[in-house]
């Protein structure tokens, strides 16, 4: 009865008009009712989702390589005329983010935005549909070899597809690519104020010899494992349409992206879908599918939901071997495990005690568990193995177990060793360690199952759990003694840079970027690969730095993370899928789905 | 009233001031920024500082603060730090689906609640009145996302009577309203627990009055003490109370929108939350601010139009 007596208040304020409607409103919080006006708060307060994590079902350790396949100009639009759209399926694909971020491809960085990108642009040359480490021809006829001049240059000459047309736009008629295109186009991603990406084309040069005809000079030559990635479908790579920049601005290509690809852009409704539509025109041939339309849906059960009920094709999923196996139980789904795979690792501060004592560092390494650290994501596929930062499941200069082994670097738990290096370093009565993570679950988990393993040794570490960003300010200000940091970078060399040249180090570096470690002993080794034409030489100084940080016991590799999907079995990518630097499983002319 | 009305939203200037003051703090004071939930954690500092650059975000947070109300004051909600698109375009676009869904959800909420209610009050302390009882108060204790989530698996994934996705375009309104019934019912439901529970007790109250007590000894019939008497004044809070029910809703759409995948002002703003978009959130933040002043300004005046009794002054 106790319950009744704000309402029988409130039912009094209603007749006897004593009370204010401010008094019934102070009543009726007491019973609850104004609590649900607060839900967008408690909304703010719900965890961010973790971007879905790239990952991979362990593809061969093979950097990409020139492919086999030279498309020519007689490859260019099917002279079939294509299934009338109505008659072709749309592919629902339900992504794991709030919005788009930005179509421009040289800023695009989140999942959502590289996904669209992908459809919608073509660059110079691609990675293989579904298998990120094989190049093969886009808008260029050939992978071409590069010529050194007298001056000690490097000239990459390509030559381009006659009769690629772009999607028309809301200021350009479709029309066809050339030179223009491509040299306005690499100009804007070496533009720091127009791409995000400038760094990477510093000290290249790009010229029209014809119309079809583009040459890319750099000033000092680079190996193929580091230069065609630049011209490749990532990041400044794509090409964007000259005129439709021109004419549009680069504000307004944002959310209206003018490409080349199998799919052009329809339409788009700010957090809540963005449609494409079959390129019939595309130059490899019409797609099969009637278009795309990608629904941002942050919430992963709704995204799950969905797929369930049949409403979405596609979605992302959840980076927990647990969700793989739910999904693959239901007869008319199937969940897709593949790279690329973000590598979580150890960065140990050199320049903190008492991390400072190399035998400190090995004691650390000597406590940690990989297969507990695997267990907490489910084990394979979604999490895997790695033996080096540098992925070697993913990329040249990694190393696999056996090398690791051979070095003496794989380390692998040995409490005796670890509590023996503790004292002879004159920490056997153990020390406190305070560290923040992010609440992220490929942070926060790791960094929990690091503070047992340590609390074996002796070694008490004080976890502070803050958001994300947060977090990711902290480290930068150098407060962390261990960083766990996840990520994929493209190569090794941008791993290597990022993280453990000195130039890198927080704070204090030059070009303050990732080096958490403060480390400062493989620049040499890093410089000298960077330069190295021979590929093979190349990967085997990578390799050497690979070791030494693990003999340094700087940095440390845990695992890496997949790529997971949830996908119906009506749905065919017309690829395999192995890795995809996009991010997603890649929908192509090829894609199909059986309504 | 036009006064009483003038001088209420008068007052409602200052409020909406102080509200969008904490908002602009509040925005900059959380973690992170948009220049670097944009560009990811890959971007270099130089690039990330560009950036941060071209949104204006370089500038002083008093010559930003300024310039957020002087657009206010012209009437200009800015444009997404995002994407660049005028933020009142979007909120133009989301609005019809935030408001069709509250009205939608007041709709199931009386339409369920006061039976319930009435019935529970006539028939108390039966086992009609207690499973009444108990099942609006396992409706107040259900979040709304979460009684989402149970519907969208019964009725999306198992029946397949509804869709999961819970929202069409306006143009194909069969399609438009059938979206629309598992979202109204997730908030609706829970509303309707609120309303059984305020009815029975308002029920209750006025069977007990003197009037009621008079009608049935001069001998009607107990229908017409029922409907002609007793339930006409219970409305009268009932009604009023509408307005406190919409402002509720208002905030609890905004998890339903999420798990619905449906447009709305509660997904934009969940989504502006995650990308630190300072001026969408802003933006729906004065929208929210400013829906709720009218929606509290046109109860107060509800409270006349249902009794005669209230003056304005």
């Amino acid at each position: 009865m106790d319950a009744n007596r704000p309402l029988d208040e409130a039912k009094r304020t209603g007749i006897t008009r004593r009370m204010t409607r401010r008094a019934v409103l102070r009543r009726m919080a007491s019973i609850g009712l104004a609590a649900s006006a607060f839900a967008p708060l408690l909304a703010a307060c719900r965890q961010q989702e973790a971007t879905p994590a790239p990952g991979g079902v362990t593809p061969q350790p093979a950097t990409p390589t020139p492919g086999a396949a030279t498309p020519t100009a007689a490859q260019t639009p099917a002279g079939a005329t294509p299934t009338p759209a109505a008659e072709r399926a749309v592919l629902n694909y339900g992504v794991g983010a709030a919005d788009i971020t930005t179509l421009d491809p040289h800023f695009a960085a989140a999942t959502q935005d590289r996904n669209i990108v992908d459809m919608v642009f073509n660059a110079l040359i691609r990675y293989k549909p579904g298998d990120s480490t094989q190049f093969e021809p886009d808008l260029a006829v050939e992978i071409p070899d590069p010529e050194e001049t007298a001056d000690g240059k490097q000239v990459w000459t390509f030559k381009l597809r006659q009769g690629v047309m772009w999607h028309a736009g809301p200021q350009n008629d479709a029309y066809e690519l050339t030179a223009d295109d491509v040299v306005y186009s690499l100009q804007k991603s070496a533009n720091k104020d127009r791409s995000a990406y400038a760094a990477d084309y510093s000290g290249m040069t790009f010229e029209k010899v014809d119309n079809y005809t583009v040459k890319i000079t750099l000033e000092r030559p680079l190996s193929p494992t580091l230069f065609l990635p630049k011209v490749a479908n990532y990041n400044g790579g794509f090409i964007v349409s000259r005129r439709a920049v021109e004419a549009m601005g680069d504000e307004a290509i944002k959310t209206h992206p003018i490409g080349t690809g199998p799919f052009k852009f329809k339409s788009y409704a700010s957090k809540d879908r963005v449609e494409l539509e079959a390129n019939d025109g595309y130059f490899r041939s019409a797609p099969k599918l009637a278009g795309v339309q990608v629904r941002f849906m942050s919430d992963a059960t709704s995204r799950e939901l969905a797929l369930k009920s049949g409403e979405m094709d596609v979605v992302s999923g959840i980076s927990d071997s647990a969700w793989v196996q739910k999904i693959n139980q239901e007869p008319k789904l199937q969940a897709d495990v593949f790279g690329v795979g973000e590598v979580a690792f150890l960065n140990l501060n050199t320049a903190r005690e008492p991390l400072n004592d190399v035998r400190v560092r090995q004691a650390i390494l000597y406590a940690i568990d990989r297969d507990a650290h695997l267990a907490v994501f489910g084990g394979p596929p979604v999490a895997q193995n790695v033996f080096s930062v540098v992925p070697a499941a993913f990329m040249r200069g990694g190393l696999t177990e056996e090398e690791a082994r051979q070095a003496g670097v794989a380390y692998g738990r040995d409490l005796d060793r670890s509590r023996q290096l503790l004292a002879e370093a004159g920490l056997g009565g153990g020390f406190t360690l305070k560290m923040v993570t992010s609440e992220m679950d490929a942070y926060r988990k790791n960094y929990e199952v690091l503070q047992e393993e340590l609390r074996e040794i002796g070694i008490t570490v004080e976890l502070d759990v803050v958001d994300h960003p947060t977090m990711h300010r902290l480290i930068r200000e150098d407060v962390n003694p261990i960083v766990i940091y996840v990520a994929f970078r493209p190569n090794a060399d941008v791993y290597l840079t990022q993280f453990f040249h000195s130039d890198s180090i927080v704070v204090t570096g030059p070009k303050p970027n990732t080096n958490f470690s403060h480390y400062d002993q493989i620049d040499d080794l890093i410089e000298q690969a960077r330069v190295e034409t021979d590929p093979k030489r190349q990967e085997e100084l990578w390799k050497q730095a690979n070791i030494k940080i693990l003999q340094d016991a700087v940095g440390f590799p845990l695992h890496f993370i997949n790529q997971v999907y949830g996908r119906s079995k009506a749905v065919d990518y017309g690829h395999e899928l192995k890795a995809s630097l996009a991010l997603y499983p890649g929908f192509t002319e090829q894609t199909t789905v059986q309504k | 009233m036009l006064r009483y009305t003038v001088r209420r939203l008068l007052l409602a200037i200052p409020t909406l001031l102080a509200v969008l003051t904490i908002i602009f703090v509040i925005v900059r004071v959380a973690p992170g920024d948009p220049a670097t939930a944009a560009l990811g954690d890959y971007a270099s500092e130089e690039a990330v500082r560009a950036l941060r650059q071209r949104m204006g975000l370089d500038r002083p947070l008093w010559q930003q603060y300024l310039s957020f109300l002087a657009d206010l004051l012209r009437g200009d909600l800015g444009k997404s730090l995002i994407t660049g698109q005028p933020v009142v375009d979007q909120i133009r676009h989301v609005l019809p689906y935030t408001v069709e869904l509250t009205l939608a959800a007041i709709v199931v909420g009386l339409v369920i609640g006061i039976p319930i209610g009435i019935v529970t009050a006539i028939r108390r302390n039966t086992l009609v009145d207690y499973a009444g009882r108990v099942v609006s108060l396992a409706g107040l204790s259900v979040p709304a996302f979460y009684l989402g989530i149970l519907l969208i698996y019964l009725f999306a994934v198992r029946l397949r009577l509804f869709p999961a996705l819970g929202a069409a375009e306006f143009s194909k309104p069969g399609a438009h309203l059938h979206a629309l019934v598992l979202p109204a019912l997730s908030l609706g439901l829970i509303e309707a627990a609120y309303v059984t529970r305020m009815t029975r007790s308002v029920v209750l109250g006025v069977l007990h009055e003197d009037y009621v007590r008079t009608a049935r000894a001069k001998g009607l019939p107990e229908r017409i003490v029922l409907f002609g008497h007793a339930l006409r004044s219970a409305m009268i809070p009932l009604v009023s109370l509408i307005g406190l029910f919409a402002i509720s809703l208002i905030g609890g759409s905004v998890l339903t929108e999420e798990v619905f995948a449906r447009p709305g002002l509660g997904k934009l703003m969940i989504g502006a939350m995650k990308q630190k978009d300072y001026t969408m959130l802003q933006s729906i933040m004065v929208v929210y601010a400013i829906v709720i002043v009218v929606i509290n300004l046109l109860t107060d005046l509800l409270y006349g139009v249902v009794d005669p009794r209230v003056r304005y002054e």
